[in-house]
């Protein structure tokens, strides 16, 4: 079985710094992977690659068995591949429905004319799209405010709305950039339970996070990042527990220096 | 979605039937072709900067090239009629599509550049059009400019006097006015105003910028010229000063007064920028005094227009309702 996102030998540079350095690794469909590795390991610039909105040096994207490196992050995102942002974002004075109307995949049947002249046709769509809407709003808890401006919204909440736009198009793959970063303790785990529902409905998630009680407790594979590459993978129990990851996180302790080989 | 109008929607309906109402008789209320002029010129540069909203207000792009556009419009109109002949009517169309391919031709290139690059590059284009006319002198006559328009005509009568040309403008103006609140009301407004907000998060839900932004700034060139080209017959003369940046500057004070993005709020600052400096006519001395005196605390009450105060107010009571 082809794995549903698979990137091989990435590398990007800013001014001969390598930030991913010939990464290669893959998601298997209907997974929750998640990503993770010290700050500055490259994983940001990894899914900045991987999503378009960074354009690689050398290597390859799949989504599905297509190749989806060099297309614009439209492209890749009507592909069904879309992400969320680290610093969340969402359109302030834009209402939680209109904030998920906005999303294009949708209404990918309607043209400007249908749009324009708001045609029986685009009618249509347009309740079909705001029933799914209404349906992520519910599912992300934010019914109560469904028509109050995003600019009102606490930034737990802002993280949850921007997680419902991505899900908005019904992608293949989601990629969460921190999730629950920021959010309050006593939510992070209704954020999991958000993602696990949404997994049951046929999401593949890729999760970056460095909360490990979050990553450990939702991921099925956990995949570890360390200076630009992949260091190590498997089930978040086991590589929790792997030396090289103790390595990676805390620094190489004196007397006990395998992996230096590895830098150079 | 909602049945029947609200409150607001119906204060809003009846507002513009009347609005529509005082200006199809105002011919009969006045015989005077300076207040008739003044209408004209109202509704045009109304229309202009209700294009500059468009433009600026829905896609983020504060664009000086409606100042080429609006002039070119007036040469084109100028030139078909007095060199090749033409009616006005195919004036005012020649202006439709030179402006569309112009905006097409010139917005392809430049709509890549971002915010000061941007602005720079379309003041330069509304110089080089100031430039064009004023140096070509073959077709546009050099700084003399074309005078003499003729009135228009239509099914065979002239429309002589300020009273019918002004039923032309009125005309004209609803048409388009009509057009881009049809075009900012619809799904395309919401994406456009989406991608002035955040760039990389709307690319980031499949919506294409680029596509987007060359069709708003392409319809407002469109938009703009064919205002320009009938403001030319208004008066009857084209020359390089129609590149004035009064032009300019009266489009984007109306804008910004009225809110940027509000097509209602620019609406009604273009009325409001006619009927003003009109207003304080009992006293000449002090007539723009008083005109600048009240922009700038406009500004200073109300930074972000009167569509913008109006919204704060209504989040500032939402908030509260929350909390």
């Amino acid at each position: 079985m082809i794995p549903l996102l698979e990137i091989s030998d990435l590398v990007k540079a800013f001014r001969g710094v390598r930030a991913v350095d010939g990464a290669s690794f893959a998601v298997q469909a209907g997974s929750i992977t998640g990503l993770i590795g010290p700050n500055g390991s490259g994983k940001s610039t990894a899914i900045d690659c991987i999503s378009g909105f960074q354009r690689a040096d050398a290597g390859r994207v799949h989504l599905d068995g297509t190749a989806i490196d060099g297309l614009p992050p439209q492209r890749i995102a009507r592909a069904g591949l879309t992400r969320t942002f680290q610093d969340v974002r969402v359109y302030d004075t834009y209402t939680v429905l209109e904030n998920l109307l906005v999303v294009a995949k949708p209404f990918a049947t309607t043209n400007w004319a249908d749009a324009f002249l708001r045609t029986q046709k685009f009618r249509e769509t347009h309740g079909q799209a705001e029933a799914r809407a209404l349906d992520l709003i519910d599912l992300v808890g934010l019914t109560r405010l469904t028509h109050a401006p995003a600019l009102i919204l606490s930034y737990g909440q802002k993280k949850l709305l921007a997680f419902a736009a991505a899900m908005m198009s019904n992608p293949s793959i989601v990629v969460l950039d921190e999730p629950v970063a920021g959010v309050n303790p006593t939510r992070v785990n209704e954020v999991a339970e958000i993602v696990r529902a949404a997994n049951r409905g046929g999401t593949t998630f890729l999760i970056i996070e460095h909360n490990v009680d979050f990553i450990t407790s939702l991921c099925d594979h956990v995949i570890v990042f360390d200076r630009g590459r992949k260091l190590t993978e498997g089930p978040p129990a086991e590589v929790h527990r792997d030396p090289l990851v103790l390595d990676a996180y805390l620094g190489v302790e004196p007397g006990h220096e395998p992996h230096l080989a590895r830098a150079g | 979605m909602k049945s029947g109008l609200s409150g607001v929607g119906a204060a809003k309906v009846a507002a513009v039937i009347l609005a529509l109402a005082i200006l199809a008789v105002l011919p009969l209320l006045t015989s005077s072709n300076y207040l008739l002029g003044v209408a004209v010129s109202g509704l045009l540069m109304t229309v202009a900067a209700a294009a500059l909203n468009l433009v600026y207000g829905f896609a983020g792009l504060l664009s000086f090239a409606q100042l080429g556009f609006w002039g070119v419009g007036a040469y084109c109109s100028a030139i078909t009629v007095m060199d090749a002949g033409g009616s006005f009517w195919a004036g005012v169309l020649v202006a439709a599509g030179v402006n569309g391919l112009l905006g097409l031709a010139f917005g392809y290139p430049i709509l890549r550049t971002r915010t000061h690059a941007f602005v720079v590059a379309t003041i330069t284009f509304a110089l080089l059009c100031n430039l064009v006319a004023r140096d070509w002198i073959s077709v546009t006559r050099g700084p003399l400019g074309i005078p003499g328009l003729p009135p228009p005509r239509l099914l065979g009568y002239e429309i002589e006097g300020s009273a019918r040309f002004f039923y032309i403008v009125l005309g004209y103006a609803v048409l388009a006015l009509c057009f881009l609140y049809v075009l900012e009301t619809s799904r395309i407004g919401l994406t456009l105003k989406a991608i002035k907000q955040n760039e990389t998060l709307a690319q980031s839900q499949g919506i294409s910028p680029l596509p987007y932004k060359l069709a708003v700034f392409t319809i407002a060139a469109v938009i703009t010229g064919m205002a320009g080209a009938v403001f030319a017959f208004h008066l009857r003369v084209v020359d390089p000063l129609i590149f004035d940046f009064y032009y300019m500057q009266t489009f984007l004070i109306i804008v910004i007064i009225g809110g940027t993005g509000s097509f209602w709020g620019v609406v009604l600052a273009g009325a409001a920028m006619v009927v003003l400096p009109e207003a304080l006519r009992f006293s000449n001395d002090l007539r723009m005094v008083i005109y600048g005196a009240i922009l700038v605390a406009a500004m200073l009450l109300m930074p972000r227009g009167v569509a913008g105060w109006i919204e704060d107010r209504r989040l500032a009571s939402l908030r509260a309702n929350l909390r």
